[in-house]
């Protein structure tokens, strides 16, 4: 559905995107992820043929997003970032204008723009000016108005801004729901509704892509940075003695809290479990534990490792990914 | 030529839900009522070689209105889109920038020249209550309106070109208002200067002078060389737009 190839677009000076490849098959729900001025806006109005690339190709259903810019656009509903509206219509009519420029007309206009206002909620507001609406019933009017030519693929560019808890919920069900009749790109920097919404999830970081995986390889890459807490008493070395199991990649100890007791964290090796083997330990130098506690990972600390890392491209620590 | 009625249908409706038709509408009105006193008293006080209506025309108050109405008119068209981010959105609808474009230009005319339909109703109502004492030419009408509206034209295409260059829709405004007042000026300067440097001079810029178009046209003279000056500026400026706005899509 979408085949992104070595595209660059840089704007005076600026590199915003830089050289990304990526695919995406027909009925996928794909998290486009990243920290804010990551690229992800650039690369989506790219896609929905309003901006051209400064090198590389891209592909939308089949249709050059440049030299087929039309065709693109007819294949795809795109929802900018803030949703941007006219505040001067009210919520039918701008539906209507929509669907009418998007090449619906007459009776199944009529039909189609009612069923995406019943879709997406905004049905109780039809006849409210769009500048009169709040936030989340903006974004659900722009959410609208991308589903209202029935478009094989969705272009949402932060669809849940905005929202509140109870909002982003139906946001994300209705987005779960439309995964048999149309593909899917979002762009966010909430974790949580990637985890949530999303087959697979591009991350993208100073305008190149990080990783491109499903929520739950990802996640379970993730294991190789298991944190073991430790906390115990003991006398001499324990940190070498700890780090001497098999397993553990480097052991580190924290400031004591109450003295005697002493607290260390282990990185631990994806495929080890040495809770058992910490135990036997513990026993056999006549350790005291009173607590072992093991960490797993969620995809937020990928995220914030990679935003932390402002880096040389490509340098994701190996823990990590 | 679907998507083109359906955009020209959309600006016209933004035209008349917002207010600033309406109170260009009135100050239009209230002006043009001033003119037209003004040319009543002109024919009053003594006997006049013009008629009512090139004497409308040629009041200062019509000039003030002329100079108005077009940045007020078109100041919004793009820039309001810029400033809101709907450009956005418009753009990712299968849309080509010459049907917005065009359908922006023509959503203003119409509205431009429904302004001067109340000034339609001044002459008649005149004409009518002198019981034809006061004479109003056909040829000075049709000559009129005819020159109104493709004046209207030009000046409507520049204030477009003027809103596609900015999101601040007073800085359109004033390009606008700039462009067409020079326009204006440099009919007006040359011709004043120009008397004293040479006939020839004066003959020249007669070509691109508001006031003797107005002047030849409001006496029932239908000149084609005015109109095809106006109209073939109108085009070059809705060109320019259309290319401002399609820069966008080639810029690397």
């Amino acid at each position: 559905m979408i085949d992104v190839q070595n595209l660059t677009k840089q704007y005076a000076g600026r590199t915003a995107v830089n050289n990304i490849s990526f695919q995406v098959e027909p009925g996928e729900i794909v998290g486009f992820l990243g920290p804010n001025g990551a690229g992800k806006s650039t690369t989506m109005r790219i896609l929905s043929g309003y901006m051209p690339a400064t090198s590389g190709r891209a592909l939308v259903a089949g249709f050059d997003v440049f030299h087929q810019s039309l065709d693109v656009r007819r294949a795809v509903g795109y929802m900018p970032e803030m949703a941007p509206l006219y505040t001067d219509m009210k919520v039918k009519e701008y539906l209507r204008f929509r669907a009418e420029l998007k090449g619906l007309s007459g009776l199944a206009m009529r039909k189609r723009v009612g069923e995406v206002m019943e879709l997406t909620g905004v049905n109780d507001m039809r006849r409210r000016l769009i500048g009169n609406l709040s936030k989340g019933y903006r974004q659900r009017v722009a959410l609208a108005d991308a589903l209202v030519h029935r478009p094989k693929l969705l272009i949402l560019d932060e669809p849940t801004n905005g929202l509140d808890p109870v909002q982003i919920r139906q946001v994300r069900d209705l987005l779960r729901n439309l995964k048999s009749k149309h593909t899917v790109l979002l762009s966010t920097h909430i974790l949580h509704e990637v985890e949530q919404t999303c087959d697979r999830v591009v991350m993208i970081h100073q305008g190149r892509i990080r990783a491109n995986d499903t929520p739950e390889n990802l996640t379970r890459k993730l294991r190789s940075t298991t944190l073991l807490h430790l906390e115990l008493e003991g006398p001499g070395n324990l940190a070498e003695k700890l780090t001497a199991l098999p397993g553990v990649r480097k052991t580190t100890e924290e400031k004591l809290i109450v003295h005697p007791w002493r607290r260390f964290t282990l990185r631990v090796e994806p495929e080890h479990d040495v809770r058992d083997a910490v135990l036997e330990l513990a026993m056999k130098q006549k350790w005291r534990v009173r607590e072992m506690h093991r960490q797993l990972p969620t995809l937020e600390d990928v995220f914030v490792e990679l935003s932390m890392n402002a880096g040389i491209p490509g340098d994701i620590p190996t823990h990590v990914l | 030529m679907r998507i083109f009625w359906i955009l020209l249908k959309k600006e016209l409706h933004s035209f008349f839900v917002s207010p600033v038709a309406y109170v260009v509408l009135a100050l239009v009105m209230i002006l043009n009522g001033f003119a037209f006193r003004a040319a009543l008293s002109v024919l009053e006080s003594a006997p006049s070689e013009g008629s009512i209506v090139s004497w409308t025309f040629h009041a200062m108050w019509f000039w003030l209105s002329y100079f108005f109405i077009f940045p007020l008119l078109t100041m919004r068209l793009f820039a309001e889109e810029k400033k809101l981010g709907t450009l956005e959105t418009l753009f990712t609808a299968p849309v080509r920038a010459w049907q917005v474009v065009g359908a922006k230009y023509l959503a203003s005319v119409i509205v431009y020249c429904v302004l001067w339909l109340p000034s339609l109703f001044n002459f008649k109502f005149s004409s009518w209550i002198s019981a034809g004492q006061v004479e109003v030419p056909a040829g000075a009408m049709q000559g009129a309106y005819l020159i109104l509206v493709v004046m209207g034209m030009f000046n409507l295409a520049v204030g477009c070109f003027a809103s596609s260059l900015t999101s601040n829709q007073i800085v359109a405004a004033i390009i606008s208002f700039t462009l067409s007042l020079m326009h204006f000026l440099l009919g007006i300067f040359i011709m004043v200067v120009g008397r004293k440097i040479s006939d020839s001079i004066v003959d020249v810029v007669n070509y691109f002078a508001a006031t003797e178009h107005i002047r030849i046209f409001t006496a029932g003279l239908i000149d084609s060389r005015p109109l095809a000056y106006y109209l073939s500026l109108s085009l070059l400026f809705l060109a320019f737009t259309h290319h401002v706005v399609e820069f966008r899509r080639w810029r690397p």
